[in-house]
């Protein structure tokens, strides 16, 4: 063992770029330039283009939360201190006929969003922990606050809004289609990608990791924490500012909304979701939770409750996220035994989403049931009409709910057999699963 | 030639506890220094007023002839002396390579570069793997360093200790919890990458202090009461009295 990885260790070249690192990357370039001709309709675009805002901010996130150690409650301060910086000059563009094409708009939310940073980072980073949190908090609060006070900047209750297709045209495109927005939003999206991901490969970026993990032995090898983390909080406060100079672009509205709590709370929820502790991980999760904001938010009223609810359930037990949850198949993957997964998944999978389609469609006939209007006493579920004060459907309701649970928890003791097994190795081999 | 690390009237008191009452210790370049002590003499309360980890209520530390007072562990360490801990101190969910890589980092004059990217440099990356080589965990390379056995990563610990080329090291109890095999495999572990280093260690294992060291100095209550060669520290009087004589009755 020790020769052949001592062997492995010294064939192993440095520099050069392998497929295996590129590929993603060129995969994703190419679904981002070809999903606009799968989902055409104008609020497909417009769902893309949220997302694409929310990924950018979510991995910006994540550069202090995964990457740096740092449970941030404010930072929505930098997106929209970005965004609102990017509206007033696309204002000043029209107004003062500046020789400014759009696409480079968000390079100034960047810059704008840095600048907060570097003043807030110069004393919030000294340490991390609860001080930081708290610190975060306060100045969330504060700017959010000043939304109102500062109504020069912030344009009061009604916010900053502003047109974007006085800019210089680029190529002949002025941006006034959503389509050209897109493509805009979603180069940008690739370009600071890539760029968080270079950043977490170059020293300060790993050096982030390694004060997150033990700020005290980081000090202790020359560098010094609170450095560490000033740099971090600096480069994600600067693609944030991207995020809040996208979302200019595409809503042409900044509000005191941009900059509040909640918005701060649902980044760190977006990001714990899809997992703090992979790259990718924010990605999946702002990709989840703009399709349940948008797809089920007009499915149902209480869409708020199922996210909240598949918030506390990741956090109980997934706390890798869901980007944990498919990492965790790939020692199955590579003992070549994902096959055996596939029947224990299927046997308890169906009946848990049986089951767990049955409690929301209980919540949703409960909820119609208390706040209908008065009289109304029709509804439909799953495209099944039927009328809340009747027995039946309640009965098959709760039924379905109590089946599909027990099935579920019947089998699950096979699926978690099975898992244990295609987690370890059957040969005697030593090495692969730890 | 001055001394790789002189202590002068090192004090120092947490309220009215004094814990470190007055030490004066000279070590020399190239030498290899034990420190022992009962528990509670003050042995890791002395590292930590070496390293900067704790500040000095009064007195001087000087690292070649340089004063480290008001100095931030990180500046230390850039001056020339690294440490290790009495509990594991790593970085448990990185990899056992990038653990290895990263204490290479500063000395390899990257600083807080955020241009240059770790995977192409090769001095650093095949720096790291030589490290890696010396401690023996060549095979654990790409394991997270939180999941290797104890010993391991007490191994691990001193190659991230050494790997910056630091030229005075410092161990806190390097075999403290380990079996007799283990110890002897560190032992033999340190005296490979300490060669030509100043060393500096506190220990409790005898066999461990008498074969590795050129001198001993013994902390009884944050005073140094003795300090030699190893078979004169053992003959001394006051060194039985205070120490070797209570260390072997607590050992039955």
């Amino acid at each position: 063992m020790t020769d052949t990885s001592s062997i492995m260790a010294k064939k192993r070249s440095y520099g050069g770029l392998s497929t295996g690192t590129v590929a993603p990357w060129v995969i994703c370039t190419a679904i981002l330039l070809v999903l606009p001709y799968v989902f055409q309709s104008n609020s497909a675009l417009t769902i893309m283009n949220q997302m694409a805002i929310t990924i950018v901010f979510a991995l910006a996130y994540n550069m202090l939360l995964g990457q740096g150690g740092m449970l941030s409650f404010g930072h929505a301060v930098y997106m929209g201190m970005g965004g609102f910086m990017c509206m007033h000059v696309m204002n000043w563009v029209e107004y003062e006929n500046i020789p400014l094409p759009l696409p480079l708009l968000p390079v100034i939310g960047g810059l704008f969003g840095m600048g907060m940073a570097t003043i807030i980072g110069s004393f919030s980073t000294r340490t991390a922990g609860t001080v930081f949190a708290m610190i975060s908090l306060g100045i969330g609060e504060l700017i959010a606050a000043s939304s109102v006070i500062v109504v020069a900047f912030f344009g009061g209750e009604e916010g900053v809004s502003g047109d974007r297709t006085y800019g210089l045209p680029v190529f002949g495109y002025e941006f006034l289609t959503k389509i050209e927005v897109y493509y805009l939003t979603a180069g940008w999206l690739v370009l600071s990608a890539l760029l968080m991901y270079l950043f977490s490969r170059t020293p300060v970026g790993r050096m982030a990791n390694a004060v997150r993990d033990n700020p005290e032995r980081a000090q202790f090898l020359g560098y010094s924490a609170r450095w560490v983390r000033f740099y971090s909080f600096c480069a994600s406060g600067f693609f944030a500012g991207v995020a809040g100079g996208l979302f200019a672009i595409n809503f042409e509205i900044l509000t005191e909304e941009n900059l509040n709590l909640v918005t701060s709370g649902s980044i760190l929820l977006i990001t714990f979701l899809g997992g703090v502790g992979f790259f990718f991980g924010p990605i999946i999760g702002a990709i989840v939770f703009t399709l349940l904001q948008s797809v089920l938010s007009l499915q149902t009223e209480l869409w708020q409750l199922y996210v909240g609810a598949l918030f506390v359930l990741t956090v109980m037990y997934f706390p890798g996220g869901l980007a944990g949850v498919l990492m965790m198949h790939v020692v199955p993957y590579k003992l070549g035994k994902l096959g055996t997964l596939v029947v224990p998944y299927i046997k308890t999978l169906i009946p848990a989403a049986i089951g767990i389609l049955g409690l929301a469609s209980f919540c949703e006939l409960m909820f119609h049931f208390k706040h209908a209007a008065v009289g109304e006493h029709d509804m439909s579920l799953f495209g099944i009409e039927f009328s809340t004060h009747s027995p039946i459907p309640w009965i098959v309701i709760i039924g379905l709910t109590v089946i599909g649970f027990w099935l579920a928890k019947r089998s699950s003791a096979e699926l978690r057999e099975t898992w244990g097994n295609a987690n370890v190795m059957t040969s005697s081999k030593e090495g692969g699963a730890q | 030639m001055t001394a790789a690390l002189e202590l002068e009237g090192l004090r120092k008191s947490f309220g009215k506890t004094e814990i470190i009452r007055g030490v004066d210790l000279s070590i020399g370049k190239g030498e290899r220094h034990a420190i022992i002590g009962p528990n509670g003499a003050g042995k890791s309360t002395l590292f930590n007023l070496i390293t900067g980890r704790f500040p000095q209520t009064s007195g001087h530390v000087r690292l070649h002839g340089h004063d480290l007072a008001g100095k931030a562990p990180f500046e230390i360490n850039r001056m020339g002396l690294s440490r290790s801990f009495q509990i594991t101190n790593i970085f448990p969910r990185m990899t056992v390579f990038e653990n290895v890589r990263c204490s290479l980092l500063w000395s390899m004059g990257y600083k807080y570069s955020f241009w240059n990217m770790v995977s192409k440099s090769r001095a650093l990356n095949e720096g790291a793997e030589e490290i890696l080589e010396q401690i023996n965990l060549s095979s654990r390379r790409d394991l997270p360093a939180g999941v290797l056995s104890y010993a391991e990563q007490r191994a691990l610990e001193i190659g991230i200790t050494i790997a910056g080329g630091a030229d005075v090291i410092m161990l806190d109890e390097p075999t403290a919890g380990m079996s007799n095999t283990e110890t002897d495999y560190i032992v033999g572990l340190i005296e490979k990458v300490t060669e030509g280093k100043t060393l500096i260690m506190v220990e409790h294992d005898m066999g461990v202090v008498f074969g590795l060291c050129d001198r001993i100095s013994v902390l009884v209550y944050g005073e140094i009461v003795a300090t030699g060669e190893p078979e004169a520290v053992r003959a001394d009087q006051a060194v039985q009295e205070a120490y070797l004589g209570a260390a072997l009755e607590a050992e039955h």
